[in-house]
C-alpha cells in the first residue's frame, strides 16, 4: 500500500497508540471487567434459580432486559444510518467519524440480542426457534432481521476497514501476530484501480442496503409490541416512532463516543468542532421529530380517552408513579438537547456531548416507560395481594446484567480501538475511480458534440 | 433442633385432637343411611344400586363397606355381599339369578343391608319392583317426524302387558350429559307418541341418540331405552383454517414477502463477498 | 444438587409423618400398618373407612384404571367433531372459590399461581359489583397462538388452546399478548408436583421451570366424556360446560341448550370488541341467587 505523507503520519501515530494501553485505559478496562464479572455472577444465579430472581412476574412479564434490548438495537443505528447515509451522500466531513459509528453498530447489535436471550425462560431450547419457527410470530421476524442486520453491519465495517487493514499489514509491528492477522483480513488489497473500483462498488451497495435494513429491524422490534392488543403498544405509528427514537439515541451515543476517543487518543485535530456541530444539528432535528411522534402518540390516546389507554396514561402522568420519569424521558431529554444545540451561544463540544448523554439516558428511560406501565395495566383488574405482582422493580440481578452489558460495550469498543485505528487512516482513493468516470464522460460529450456538428452540417447542406 | 420441637409440638397437638375423636366415637355411633334403586339400562342389564352414606355434618358417601343383598319372600335369601366403591355405591347385577323370587304378579322384592361397625350404626332398606320393557322407535307421518315409545310390564308368568300412565322422560344424548326435551305419560296401549325435536344438532350425518327413561318409578324403578336416527341437523366438520396467523403454516403472502426481502438482501451480501474475492484475485492486474 | 435432594426428602418426610401420626393414634390395629406405610414411598390419601376411621390409603389403590394422558404430538389434534364452550352464570357466583380449589388440586398448583381467578368486578361506579370467575377463554382467534414463535401454544380443532411445555422457550410473548391475563409463568422451580407422571399438554402436569401455563379445560377429562373439574366443583351451578356443535351445556346437574341459554339470559363474551372470539360466555349478573358480599380480608385473588 502506498500512502501519502499525511496518512503515513497518522498511521504511525495510531499504531503507536494501538500497541500500548495507557494508565487511564487500564483503569477503564479494570472497571469494565469488574462490572462484567458482576454480570457473570448474576447470569449464573439466574440460570440456577430461574427467572424468580428477577423482578418480573405474571403481569409484568418483560422488564429491563427488553428495555436494554431495544436500547442497544437503537444505538446500533449510529453506524447504519449515519454512516450509510453520509456515505451515499458523499458528505465530506463524515470521514473521521464513520469508523466509530460502524463499530457502535456492530458491538451494540451483538450485545442487544443477548438481552433477549437473558429474558428467555428456556435458553436450552434456543434451537426450537430453528426447529419449530413460525414466521407469523414477530419474534421470528426479529431473529431473522437482526441476524441479517448484524451480518450486514459486520460486512460494512469490514469493507470500510480494508484499506486500513492493508496499510496495517504493511506496517512493521513488533509482535508478528498482528501482521499475520492483518494480512489475512486485508485480502491482498493494494489499492490498484480495479481493486478500488470493486471496493467502492461494494461499499456503495452495502451502505444502500444497510439503511432500509436498519429501518426494518427497528420496525420489526416495534411490531413485537405493536402486534399485541395492549394500550400504549397497539399503535400504528409505533414502527416509525421506534425508528426515530433509535436514530436519535444512536446519534447521541456516537457523539459521546467521539468525545471519549477524541480525549483519549488526543484527536483534536481530526475530530473538530465542526463534526460535533453537524452531528449536533442532526441530533436536534431527530429530537424534534421524536418529540413530534411522542406528542402525536400521547395526544391521540389521551384525546380518545379509552378506559384502558387512560389507565396507562394515568400511570405515566401520576406524580406518584411514573410522571417524573416521563417528564425526564419525554420532555427534558428532548427539549434540552434541542435548546442547547439550537442556540449558537450554548453550542460547544462539551455541551453537545452533555446533552447527548442526557438524551441517551432519557431514551433508555423511555424504553422502560414503554414496556412497564403498559404491562402494569392489564385489561382485567389486577387483584393480587402481592406487591411484586402489581408493581415491577428491577432486582439487583437485573441491574448487574444491565451494567455488565454497558461495560461489555465499552470494553469491546476500547479493545477494538486497539485493533483498528479509530479513524480511517487511508483516505478512500476515489481519484482513480473518478478519473475513469471523467474520461468516460468526456468521451460521451465528444460523441455528442460530433453528432450535433454533423447534424448542423447536414442542415447547412440542405439549405 | 428447632424442627424437632416443631415435630413434637405437632405430634402433641395431633394426640390431643385424635384422643378427642376417639372419645367422641365411643360415646356415640354415627348414623348411616342406605338407599337402593333398581336400574335397567339400555342394554337391558338389570342392576340394584345401593348407596351407603354416613352422617357427618352432612351425609357423605362411605366407601369400602360391605353391603348385603337379599331376595325377600317369606324368608330372605342372601344373594351377594358387595363392597362399596369410592362413591359409596355397591352394584349388584340381577341377571337370571335363580335365587331371586318373583311373585304371581311379577314383583321381585329385595333388601339391602349394612351391618355397621364399631363406630357406625347399621342400616337397611327394602324395595319391590316389577320388570318392564321400554322400546323406542321412530316414524314419519306426512312431513312430521315422531318418536314412539312403548312400555310393557312382565307379569308373574312372563307374559307382557302394556303399562298405562307411566311417566317417561325424553332426552337427547350429549357428550357429557342428557338433554331433556319432553316428558309424557303412556296412553291406554302403553304408548307415547311425541314429535321429534327437529332443531337439535346431530353429528356430521345428523345422527342423534334419543333416550327414553322411566325414572325412579315406584313399581318399575329406573328403566332406560335408546334409539339412534339421523334426523338431527347435520353439523358439518369445521374445515380447519389453513395458513392463518394462528396456524402452523403462515399465510402465503407472508412467506413470499419474507423470502423476497431476505433473498434480496442476502443476494447483495453474496455479491459483495464475491467482490471481496475479486479484490483478492485482482491484486496483480495493472 | 445433593442439598436440593435433601430438602426435598425432608419435606416429603414431614408431609407424611403428620397423617401417619393421626392414623397411629386413631386405632391400635393400625399401628403396624402405618409403620409399614412410613417406609413405603407411595403417596397416601386420607379417607373415611368403613368403620368410621380416618385411614391412609395408597393413592394408586384408589385410581383403579389410571388414565393415561395422550402424548404431546397427539394432543395437538382436537377431539373430532367437538367444539367446547363454557358458560359462566354471574348471577349464581358468590365467590365460593370451589372451582379454584378443585382446579388447583387437579393441576397440582400452589395457591399462589392459580389458573382460575375470581375477580371482583364493577363496571362503573353506579352499577353493582359482582364476582367474575375467569379462566382461559380459549379464543377462536387467539392472540397468544398468533405470536408464539415456536408453536408451543396452539389452537386445536375442538376449540381448545393448549401449551406444550416441552416446546415452550419461555419468551412470554404469549403472556404479553393475552388481553385477559390468563397465563402464568413458572418463574422458579415448580413446587409440589408429581414429577413421575408422563407429561401431556392435556394435563399440564408436570410443570417445568421457565415455561408458561394456563387453564386447559381439562382435556383428559373431556376425552373420558367428563366435564372439567371446576364445573362439578361449583356448589351453585354457576359454571356450564358443553359442546357448541351439539348445542348443549351442562353444569353437572342440569343440561340446557346453549343457544336457548344464551338467548334467554342475554349471554355475552367478555370484550367482544377485541375480536378474540372467546369460547367462554358470561350470563349477566341479574336476578342474583346471592347478594353480593365483599371478599374476606386477605383472600388471595
Ligand atoms: S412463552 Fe412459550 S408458549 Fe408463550 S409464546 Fe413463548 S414459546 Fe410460545
Amino acid at each position: 500500500m502506498k500512502l501519502d505523507q499525511k496518512s503515513s503520519k497518522m498511521l504511525a501515530y495510531f499504531t503507536s497508540q494501538m500497541v500500548k494501553i495507557s494508565k487511564p485505559g487500564m483503569v477503564w478496562l479494570a472497571i469494565a471487567f469488574v462490572f462484567i464479572l458482576g454480570g457473570l455472577y448474576a447470569l449464573i444465579v439466574q440460570i440456577i434459580e430461574g427467572h424468580i430472581v428477577t423482578g418480573m412476574r405474571d403481569n409484568v412479564v418483560w422488564g429491563i432486559f427488553i428495555a436494554n434490548f431495544i436500547f442497544f438495537i437503537g444505538i446500533s443505528y449510529a453506524g447504519a444510518l449515519i454512516s450509510g447515509i453520509l456515505h451515499l451522500l458523499r458528505v465530506e466531513w463524515r470521514t473521521p467519524i464513520i469508523r466509530i459509528a460502524e463499530i457502535i453498530t456492530v458491538i451494540s447489535t451483538l450485545i442487544g440480542p443477548a438481552y433477549i436471550l437473558l429474558c428467555m425462560g428456556r435458553l436450552d431450547r434456543l434451537h426450537h426457534l430453528a426447529l419449530f419457527g413460525r414466521i407469523q410470530s414477530p419474534i421470528i421476524w426479529d431473529v431473522l432481521a437482526i441476524t441479517t442486520y448484524l451480518i450486514g453491519s459486520i460486512i460494512f465495517l469490514y469493507l470500510a476497514s480494508i484499506r486500513d487493514l492493508a496499510a496495517l499489514r504493511d506496517y512493521p509491528f513488533k509482535s508478528k501476530w498482528r501482521n499475520k492477522v492483518y494480512k489475512i483480513l486485508a485480502v491482498d488489497f493494494n489499492g490498484t484501480p480495479k481493486q478500488n473500483r470493486y471496493l467502492d462498488r461494494s461499499l456503495d451497495i452495502m451502505s444502500a442496503i444497510i439503511i432500509p435494513l436498519a429501518v426494518l429491524v427497528h420496525s420489526v422490534l416495534a411490531w413485537i409490541f405493536g402486534m399485541t392488543l395492549r394500550p400504549g403498544w397497539h399503535s400504528t405509528i409505533f414502527a416509525p416512532y421506534f425508528v426515530i427514537a433509535a436514530v436519535f439515541s444512536g446519534t447521541g451515543v456516537l457523539i459521546i463516543a467521539m468525545w471519549v476517543f477524541r480525549k483519549y487518543y488526543k484527536l483534536e485535530s481530526y475530530i473538530t468542532k465542526i463534526h460535533f456541530n453537524y452531528l449536533g444539528i442532526i441530533l436536534m432535528i431527530l429530537g424534534a421529530l421524536y418529540a413530534y411522534f411522542t406528542f402525536s402518540e400521547y395526544l391521540t390516546s389521551w384525546y380518545g380517552s379509552e378506559t384502558w389507554e387512560m389507565e396507562v396514561l394515568y400511570k405515566l402522568f401520576n406524580p406518584n408513579e411514573y410522571w417524573w420519569w416521563f417528564f425526564f424521558a419525554a420532555i427534558i431529554g428532548v427539549v434540552l438537547p434541542i435548546i442547547v444545540i439550537l442556540i449558537p451561544k450554548f453550542r460547544n463540544i462539551n455541551s453537545i456531548t452533555a446533552v447527548s448523554a442526557i438524551a441517551v439516558l432519557a431514551l433508555w428511560v423511555k424504553r422502560y416507560l414503554i414496556i412497564i406501565p403498559t404491562l402494569e395495566a392489564p385489561l382485567l383488574p389486577l387483584q393480587d395481594m402481592r406487591p411484586e405482582y402489581i408493581h415491577y422493580t428491577p432486582t439487583l440481578i437485573e441491574w448487574l446484567l444491565t451494567f455488565a452489558g454497558v461495560a461489555l460495550f465499552c470494553m469491546l469498543f476500547f479493545l477494538f480501538s486497539k485493533f483498528l485505528p479509530i479513524l480511517p487512516v487511508v483516505k478512500a482513493d476515489e481519484g482513480n475511480y473518478a478519473q475513469l468516470r471523467k474520461t468516460a464522460m468526456k468521451r460521451v460529450i465528444k460523441r455528442k458534440v460530433k453528432e450535433t456538428e454533423k447534424k448542423e452540417s447536414e442542415k447547412i447542406k440542405d439549405l | 433442633m428447632k424442627s424437632l420441637y416443631k415435630h413434637i409440638l405437632i405430634i402433641g397437638l395431633v394426640v390431643i385432637i385424635a384422643a378427642g375423636n376417639v372419645f367422641a366415637q365411643k360415646n356415640k355411633k354415627k348414623t348411616t343411611r342406605i338407599s337402593v334403586e333398581y336400574v335397567k339400562d339400555h342394554n337391558k342389564t338389570e342392576t340394584l344400586v345401593a348407596k351407603l352414606r354416613v352422617k357427618e355434618k352432612r351425609y357423605i358417601s362411605l366407601n369400602d363397606a360391605i353391603v348385603k343383598f337379599y331376595s325377600v319372600s317369606d324368608t330372605s335369601v342372601l344373594l351377594d355381599k358387595i363392597r362399596t366403591n369410592k362413591d359409596g355405591e355397591a352394584i349388584f347385577v340381577i341377571g337370571d339369578n335363580p335365587k331371586i323370587f318373583k311373585d304371581s304378579l311379577g314383583f321381585m322384592a329385595f333388601e339391602v343391608e349394612y351391618d355397621g361397625s364399631t363406630s357406625l350404626k347399621g342400616s337397611n332398606k327394602k324395595i319391590a319392583v316389577k320388570q318392564s320393557n321400554l322400546e323406542v322407535s321412530f316414524f314419519q307421518k306426512d312431513t312430521i317426524k315422531f318418536i314412539e315409545v312403548e312400555a310393557n310390564e312382565i307379569g308373574g308368568n312372563n307374559q307382557t302387558s302394556p303399562v298405562k300412565g307411566l311417566k317417561v322422560l325424553f332426552y337427547v344424548k350429549g357428550t357429557f350429559s342428557l338433554f331433556n326435551f319432553a316428558k309424557e305419560k303412556t296412553d291406554n296401549k302403553g304408548k307415547i307418541k311425541i314429535e321429534f325435536p327437529v332443531t337439535m344438532p346431530g353429528d356430521t350425518n345428523g345422527e342423534l341418540t334419543i333416550v327414553a327413561k322411566v325414572e325412579e318409578d315406584d313399581i318399575y324403578g329406573t328403566v332406560e331405552s335408546m334409539g339412534e336416527i339421523n334426523w338431527g341437523i347435520p353439523v358439518p366438520l369445521v374445515k380447519e383454517k389453513q395458513r392463518g396467523l394462528g396456524d402452523t403454516d403462515a399465510p402465503l403472502w407472508m412467506v413470499y414477502t419474507l423470502i423476497t426481502l431476505l433473498s434480496a438482501v442476502w443476494f447483495h451480501y453474496l455479491y459483495v463477498i464475491f467482490m471481496i474475492i475479486k479484490i483478492k484475485l485482482a491484486k496483480r492486474s495493472f | 444438587m445433593a442439598n436440593k435432594k435433601n430438602k426435598h426428602s425432608r419435606r416429603q418426610f414431614f408431609s407424611k409423618t403428620v397423617p401417619v401420626a393421626i392414623g397411629t393414634i386413631g386405632g391400635v390395629g393400625l399401628v403396624a400398618q402405618s409403620c409399614q406405610q412410613a417406609n413405603n414411598d407411595e403417596e397416601k390419601i386420607s379417607l373415611l373407612s368403613a368403620d368410621g376411621q380416618l385411614v391412609e390409603v395408597n393413592k394408586s389403590a384408589l385410581t383403579k384404571v389410571p388414565y393415561k394422558p395422550v402424548p404431546p404430538d397427539e394432543a395437538r389434534k382436537g377431539i373430532p367433531g367437538k367444539h367446547f364452550v363454557m358458560v359462566v352464570d354471574l348471577a349464581r357466583c358468590r365467590n365460593a372459590r370451589k372451582c379454584v380449589k378443585s382446579c388447583d388440586h387437579h393441576h397440582q398448583l400452589t395457591p399462589d399461581r392459580p389458573f382460575i381467578k375470581v375477580l371482583r368486578m364493577q363496571d362503573n361506579k353506579t352499577s353493582a359489583p359482582y364476582w367474575m370467575p375467569k379462566k382461559c377463554f380459549h379464543c377462536d382467534n387467539p392472540p397468544c397462538v398468533k405470536v408464539c414463535p415456536v408453536g408451543a401454544t396452539y389452537k386445536r380443532s375442538d376449540g381448545l388452546v393448549l401449551i406444550d411445555n416441552e416446546r415452550c422457550i419461555g419468551c412470554r410473548f404469549c403472556m404479553a399478548a393475552c388481553p385477559y391475563s390468563a397465563r402464568v409463568f413458572n418463574w422458579g422451580e415448580p413446587k409440589h408436583q408429581d414429577g413421575d407422571r408422563p407429561y401431556s399438554p392435556e394435563t399440564s402436569i408436570p410443570s417445568q421451570v421457565g415455561t408458561v401455563e394456563k387453564c386447559d379445560f381439562c382435556p383428559d377429562m373431556l376425552r373420558q366424556n367428563k366435564v372439567p373439574h371446576c364445573i362439578t366443583a361449583c356448589p351453585n351451578g354457576a359454571l356450564y360446560f358443553g359442546d357448541r356443535n351439539a348445542d348443549s351445556v351442562t353444569n353437572g346437574s342440569e343440561t340446557v341448550r346453549l343457544s336457548t341459554l344464551l338467548k334467554d339470559k342475554a349471554g355475552y363474551r367478555y370484550h367482544e370488541e377485541l375480536g378474540t372470539e372467546p369460547n367462554v360466555y358470561y350470563l349477566p349478573p341479574v336476578d342474583r341467587s346471592f347478594p353480593f358480599k365483599e371478599a374476606p380480608e386477605g383472600q388471595p385473588s
